[in-house]
C-alpha cells in the first residue's frame, strides 16, 4: 500500500505507534483501492460485511432456509463457522511452511495437538490434586490448573512453535520428499504419545511417577475451561460469541502472516523456495530461515488447537489423525498455495463441504432412497480425487499466488525426469508445457505492466518510464 | 529362549510380507524418485481382491483337497497379481505420468490423493468393518514332524515363505539379468541418457509399476491367507511399515528392501511381544525418522538411485 509509515522504533511504543499508523491508514487505503479496482473492492466489502453479519442473522434468517427443501445450498451453522475459522488459521500456518518456504509438512496436525493439549493441561480440572488459578475467571480453590484463554493462546503458540523448531532442527537439511515423510512420522507419533501416556510409571532421579494419568488416554481431557472474558463465555454453548472470537483470532493470524510475508524473513522464505543455492549465495541462511518457517507455521496450529479445545471443552487424541493434516493441505492447495486469501477461501470452502454440504446431501439422498451411500462417510474420496485433479490441471490453486503459479508450471531442469523420452507423447507434453509457460509469463508481464501503468497514472507524479525493462514474474517485489 | 525364537519366526514371516510391498516402493523410488504413497493401499486392494476370490468365487475352505487347494491358490495369486499390476500401471498413467516434469512434490501430493481414493473405494465396496475368511490352510505345526513342540512354525508361515521367496529371487533375476531389467537400471541411473540410448522411458516406467503392483497383489493374497482378515485402512500403516523397510535397507536397493523388511518385521514382533503393542507404531515411525535423519542412504546404501 502507498501509506507513509514512520520508521519503526523498537519496543512497545513502536508497536503502538505502528498499530495506530496502520489503523489511520485504513480509510485512505480503502479509498485508494476503491478508485483503482472498484469492482473487486465492492465485492470484497460485501463479502466481509456478509461474513461479519452472518452469525447475527444466522439463527433467525438463514437457518430456516435449511429446513425448507426448496433452497439448493444449505447454510452452515454457528459451530461450522467456528470450525471454518479454526481451519483457516491452520491453513494460514501451513501456508507459511508449504506455501512461502516450500517445505511439505504432512504432520501438521501434531502442532494442532500441542495447542489443544496445552489448553487441556493448563485450563482444566485434569490435574485435580493441585489448585493453581492464575488470572482465570474460575473461582479460587477449584481443583486443577487454570490459566485464562488470553494467556493460553500465546503459550500454545510458543509450545507448538518450540516443537516445530525441535522437529525442524535435525530434519530440515533433508530433501523435500524425505522431509515430508519425516513430518508424517512425527504427526503419527504425537497422537500415539498423547493416547498412551495414561498410566505412566516412571522413576528417574528426582522424578517419581506411579501410574500417573498424564494425558487422559483414549478418553482425552474433558472438561476444559471455556474462553471467558469479563464474565462473558465464548464456548460452544454460547453461540455467536464464539464465532466472533474465532474471527478475531483469524484476523490476528492474517495480520501476523501478512507482516511475515512482507518482512525480510518472508522474502528469504521465497528465495529459499525458488532456489536454495542461489539464496544461500545471496547471504540467506537456509537453516535458520527454514527453521523459522517451521516454528512460526507450527505456532499458528498451536493457536488453532488452543481455540479448538477451549471452544469444544474437550480434546482427545482421535482428533489428530493424518487425515486432518491432509485436509489442511488440501485447503492450502485448493485455495492457492502461497496466497493467504486463497488458503482462507480454501479452508472455508472445504469445511463447508465437509461439515455442511455433504451431510445435507446425505439427507437429501436418504430421502430419495435408503440404499444410497452416505456421502459424508466418503468425504475423503472426494478430497482425494480433488488432490489428484488439482495437481494435474491446476497445481497453483483457484486463487493463486502469481509467483507460485509460475514456479509450479515449470520445474528447474534438474528435477525433470524423462523429459527426453522417446515417445512422442512426452515430447508433445513438454511442448505444450513450454507454450503454457511462455503464455503465462507473457500474461504475468502484461499484467505487471498494466498494474504499473495504473499505479503511475493514479499517482500522477513521475512521467511514464517507457524504457523500464519488462520484469519477469519471479522477481517482482 | 523358546519365546525369543518364536518371536523371531513371527517377525521374519511378517517381514517377508513387508518385503513384497517394500520392493514396490523401492522400485518406483529408484526409477522416478517418487514415494508412491498409494502403494500400501494397492496392497490393501490386493487383499480384498483375494478375499473376493477366496470366499465368493472359488469358495475354497479347509475341506478342499490339497492338490485342488494348491492349484486354486496359485490361480488366485495369479489373478490378484494381474489385477493389482494393471491398477498400479493405470494409476501411473493417470496420476503420475502427466506430472513427470512438474516439481517433485507434485506427484507425491497426487499419490497421497490416490491413496485416499483407493481407501475410500474399498470402504465404499466392502464397508468399514473387517472382512475375514475362514482359515484355509491346515493348522499344523511343521516342527512337530521333527519332534519340536515348544516352538511353532505354522503352515501359514511356511506358505508365506513358499510364495514370497521365489518372487524375490525372480525379481532379482529379472532386474539384473534380462534386457528389460537393464533398461530399468539405465532409466533409474539417468532417464535422459537412457532415452537417448534407445530405451523407451515411458514404457520402462510403466513396466516398473506393473511389477511393483504385481508384488503388492501377491502380498495381499499372502496377507489374507496368513492373517485371515483385512480392512479398508490396512494399507496406511502397512504401507508405512513397508516404506520404512525400504528406507531402512537403502531406498532403490532391492536386496536392501528385503533386508530392511526382515529387520522391521523383527522390530515389530519384538515390540509387540516385549514392549506394548500400542507403542509399536510410534517405534516404527521413530526408526523411520532416525534413519532418514542420520543415515538417509540406509543399511546397504542406494544402488539404483544415487542422487541423494
Amino acid at each position: 500500500m502507498s501509506t507513509q509509515t514512520r520508521p519503526v522504533e523498537a519496543g512497545l511504543g513502536g508497536w503502538i505507534g505502528y498499530l495506530v499508523d496502520s489503523a489511520l491508514a485504513v480509510p485512505g487505503a480503502y479509498r485508494h483501492a476503491l478508485s483503482r479496482r472498484p469492482a473487486r473492492t465492492v465485492i470484497l466489502t460485501v463479502l466481509i460485511v456478509f461474513g461479519l453479519l452472518y452469525p447475527v442473522l444466522n439463527k433467525e434468517f438463514f437457518q430456516p432456509f435449511n429446513r425448507g427443501s426448496s433452497f439448493p445450498l444449505p447454510f452452515p451453522e454457528d459451530a461450522v463457522v467456528t470450525f471454518m475459522m479454526i481451519f483457516a488459521i491452520m491453513a494460514i500456518g501451513l501456508n507459511i511452511v508449504a506455501g512461502f518456504a516450500g517445505l511439505l509438512d504432512l504432520g501438521y496436525v501434531a502442532f494442532y495437538a500441542f495447542g489443544a493439549y496445552t489448553a487441556a493441561f493448563l485450563a482444566s480440572p485434569h490435574f485435580g490434586s493441585v489448585s493453581i488459578v492464575l488470572f482465570s475467571e474460575v473461582f479460587p480453590g477449584f481443583p486443577g490448573i487454570h490459566l485464562p484463554f488470553w494467556i493460553l493462546v500465546p503459550l500454545g503458540m510458543l509450545i507448538a512453535g518450540t516443537f516445530g523448531a525441535l522437529l525442524g532442527a535435525p530434519t530440515l537439511r533433508l530433501r523435500g520428499d524425505y522431509l515430508a515423510i519425516v513430518t508424517l512420522g512425527f504427526g503419527e507419533i504425537v497422537p500415539v504419545v498423547f493416547k498412551n501416556l495414561s498410566a505412566v510409571t516412571f522413576d528417574l532421579g528426582p522424578i517419581h511417577l506411579v501410574n500417573a494419568n498424564l494425558t487422559g488416554g483414549n478418553l482425552g481431557i474433558n472438561p476444559i475451561d471455556r474462553p471467558s472474558f469479563f464474565g462473558i463465555g465464548f464456548g460452544a454453548s454460547s453461540g455467536i460469541a464464539a464465532v466472533y472470537l474465532g474471527m478475531i483470532l483469524l484476523v490476528i493470524a492474517i495480520v501476523i502472516a501478512r507482516n511475515l510475508e512482507r518482512s525480510r524473513m518472508g522474502r528469504a522464505w521465497m528465495a529459499i523456495r525458488e532456489d536454495e543455492v542461489a539464496a544461500e549465495m545471496m547471504g540467506v541462511n537456509p537453516v535458520r530461515t527454514k527453521l523459522l518457517a517451521f516454528a512460526l507455521g507450527a505456532s499458528f496450529a498451536g493457536m488453532a488447537g488452543v481455540f479448538q479445545s477451549s471452544y469444544q471443552g474437550l480434546t482427545t487424541s482421535d482428533f489428530f489423525q493424518f487425515s486432518t493434516s491432509i485436509l489442511v493441505l488440501i485447503m492450502v492447495i485448493l485455495g492457492g498455495i502461497g496466497n493467504i486469501w486463497g488458503v482462507i477461501v480454501g479452508a472455508i470452502t472445504l469445511v463447508f463441504v465437509d461439515k455442511t454440504f455433504l451431510p445435507y446431501l446425505g439427507q437429501r439422498m436418504a430421502a430419495v432412497s435408503s440404499d444410497l451411500p452416505n456421502p459424508s462417510q466418503f468425504n475423503f474420496l472426494i478430497f482425494g480425487i480433488l488432490l489428484v485433479v488439482m495437481m494435474r490441471f491446476r497445481p497453483e490453486g483457484f486463487i493463486p499466488s502469481r509467483q507460485r503459479a509460475a514456479e509450479l508450471r515449470h520445474a528447474p531442469p534438474g528435477q525433470a525426469i524423462g523429459s527426453a523420452g522417446t515417445l512422442g507423447d512426452a515430447a508433445v507434453a513438454a511442448d505444450e508445457r513450454a507454450d503454457s509457460i511462455a503464455a503465462s509469463q507473457e500474461e504475468a508481464v502484461l499484467a505487471e505492466a498494466e498494474a504499473a501503468a495504473t499505479e503511475e497514472s493514479a499517482a500522477d507524479s513521475s512521467p511514464p518510464d517507457d524504457e523500464r525493462p519488462p520484469t519477469t514474474p519471479g522477481d517482482n517485489p | 529362549m523358546d519365546q525369543i525364537i518364536q518371536t523371531i519366526i513371527i517377525g521374519l514371516s511378517n517381514g517377508l510380507i513387508f518385503a513384497l510391498v517394500a520392493l514396490g516402493y523401492t522400485l518406483v523410488y529408484g526409477i522416478i524418485e517418487l514415494i508412491n504413497f498409494a502403494h500400501g493401499d494397492l496392497f490393501m486392494l490386493g487383499s480384498f481382491i483375494a478375499f473376493v476370490l477366496i470366499s465368493l468365487v472359488f469358495k475354497i475352505s479347509i475341506a478342499t483337497p490339497l492338490p485342488a487347494l494348491v492349484l486354486t491358490i496359485l490361480i488366485i495369486i495369479a489373478i490378484t497379481m494381474l489385477a493389482t499390476a494393471v491398477i498400479n500401471a493405470s494409476i501411473e498413467r493417470v496420476a503420475y505420468r502427466p506430472l513427470r516434469n512438474a516439481p517433485k512434490l507434485a506427484p507425491l501430493i497426487s499419490a497421497i490423493g490416490m491413496s485416499f481414493v483407493l481407501q475410500n473405494i474399498a470402504l465404499l465396496i466392502f464397508g468399514p468393518a473387517n472382512k475375514s475368511v475362514d482359515a484355509v490352510l491346515p493348522a499344523v505345526n511343521i516342527l512337530a514332524a521333527f519332534g519340536i513342540t515348544t516352538i511353532t512354525i505354522s503352515s501359514e508361515q511356511v506358505f508365506v515363505a513358499v510364495v514370497t521367496i521365489p518372487l524375490l529371487v525372480g525379481l532379482t533375476w529379472f532386474v539384473s539379468k534380462t534386457r528389460q531389467g537393464k533398461a530399468m537400471r539405465a532409466t533409474a541411473q539417468d532417464p535422459d541418457t537412457a532415452g537417448l540410448m534407445g530405451v523407451d522411458v515411458n514404457r520402462t516406467i510403466a513396466i516398473t509399476f506393473l511389477i511393483g503392483g504385481a508384488l503388492a497383489g501377491a502380498a495381499g493374497v499372502v496377507q489374507i491367507l496368513y492373517n485371515n482378515t483385512t480392512v479398508w485402512n490396512l494399507g496406511f500403516r502397512f504401507g508405512l511399515n513397508s516404506f520404512t523397510s525400504a528406507v531402512l535397507g537403502g531406498i532403490g536397493n532391492l536386496q536392501g528392501a528385503v533386508l530392511g523388511a526382515m529387520v522391521l518385521g523383527l522390530i515389530n514382533a519384538f515390540s509387540d511381544r516385549y514392549l506394548a503393542a500400542n507403542w509399536t507404531n510410534a517405534i516404527v515411525f521413530a526408526v523411520l525418522i532416525g534413519i532418514l535423519v542420520f543415515k538417509p542412504t540406509g543399511l546397504l546404501g542406494q544402488q539404483l538411485a544415487d542422487r541423494a
